[in-house]
């Protein structure tokens, strides 16, 4: 089946070829992990190498620091805006919400007249604040996810997780709702903290199962090789594998 | 007019848009974030929040705006939210506007024009 690549180097080798069109995926990290980054990235390779325009909205970080943050990188999104390919938007979690319920909003303008398929939310997190009940919360959500869909929109939705190291994976409700689920942690190793990669759910699709090094460069994110002979990535602290098993499964 | 004098050796076109349409900080405050993320479309409350202001003044000074052409106003399920206009000239004036005002020299002229309109209002009310 056609994959909708992210262009990320190593990241679309963990997705089996990239996302499924249409799709909408959630990438959780705490603060500092690359979660903007890879959206940023994502919309940009998007328009840039797949002919593909892209909206990106922000509901809390202003616009012009991704153009900041995306001109580091050596991305122009106000030259990509300015040619009609970009759109950075800010707004609010429950004017998007109705905006994307009603005939014609901005959104659906937006992949009507602009031809966008690509959509990044950041983050999702602040949708939490329109409902206090679970349920409620998750039909919101539910609703949300939908409305993407109904636009075929591939979308990214990034949610910020509130431990910086390990903690207890949660049941967030919408990691049931979305087609993939990707978790970005740091990592403690000999008193250095690393970033770590893991596709936790790919719904309809194989995925690399091991956890991976990712770093930020100057040309935005790459996923390195996986860490070799550590256990309890995800806790945050991993300790060395025994020695004897290293020996005898890994260094063969 | 004393301000009027003061805005003299300013580009006409702009001076007549600054006497025009410039008559508070929080006008100034709300194009200057707009501009620069323009494409933001957002409700009142969070425009004040946006720019560190009052929420109340900033719903009278947006009404104010939307009434000068400065900016649209669309309901989205019955709630308001502001964006700039898709007006290529009075963006362009914006434009002008905000340019201009990096220069020093400019923006004490702007800051004296705004101080002595709301001298007026004030004075009226």
């Amino acid at each position: 089946m056609e994959r909708v690549k992210t262009g990320i180097p190593g990241l679309d080798e963990m997705l089996s070829g990239g996302f499924y069109p249409g799709s909408v995926n959630l990438v959780e990290g705490a603060p500092g992990t690359g979660k903007s980054t890879l959206g940023m990235q994502f919309i940009y390779n998007g328009i840039v190498k797949f002919g593909e325009p892209g909206l990106l909205i922000t509901f809390e970080e202003f616009p012009e620091q991704y153009y900041r943050d995306a001109e580091n990188f050596g991305w122009d999104f106000r030259s990509l805006e300015k040619k009609g390919l970009l759109r950075v938007m800010m707004t609010s979690p429950e004017i998007l919400k109705l905006d994307l319920e009603r005939v014609s909003g901005m959104v659906e303008q937006a992949v009507l007249e602009k031809g966008v398929k690509r959509i990044v939310v950041d983050s999702i997190t602040h949708f939490e604040r329109l409902a206090s009940d679970p349920v409620e919360l998750r039909n919101l959500e539910y609703s949300f996810v939908n409305a993407l869909k109904r636009l075929e929109l591939t979308a990214i939705l990034t949610r910020e997780s509130p431990v910086l190291l390990g903690g207890e994976m949660g049941t967030y409700p919408l990691s049931y709702i979305v087609d993939s689920y990707i978790l970005l942690r740091y990592v403690e190793i000999d008193s250095r903290i690393y970033k770590a990669i893991l596709v936790l759910k790919f719904r309809g699709s194989d995925h690399a199962k091991d956890i991976r090094r990712l770093e930020i460069t100057s040309n935005g994110i790459e996923v390195l090789e996986r860490f070799e002979g550590r256990e309890g990535l995800m806790s945050g602290t991993p300790r060395r594998m025994a020695e004897s098993f290293v020996e005898a499964f890994i260094r063969k | 007019m004393e301000e009027e004098r003061f805005l003299e050796s300013i580009d006409p076109e702009l001076a007549e848009f600054i006497k025009a349409k410039i008559n508070s900080f929080i006008r100034w405050d709300i194009l200057k974030l707009l501009y620069s993320n323009p494409h933001t479309v957002d409700t009142a409350e969070r425009l004040a929040r946006q720019c560190g202001r009052p929420v109340e003044s900033v719903i009278r000074e947006l009404e104010g705006m939307v009434r000068d052409g400065l900016l649209e106003m669309h309901l989205v399920a019955g709630i308001p939210v502001y964006s700039l206009p898709k007006n290529a000239s009075t963006r362009q004036l914006i434009e002008k506007f905000l340019e201009a005002c990096r220069n020093r020299q400019v923006r004490v002229r702007v800051v004296y024009h705004i101080l002595k309109s709301q001298e007026v209002r004030f004075g009226e009310g």
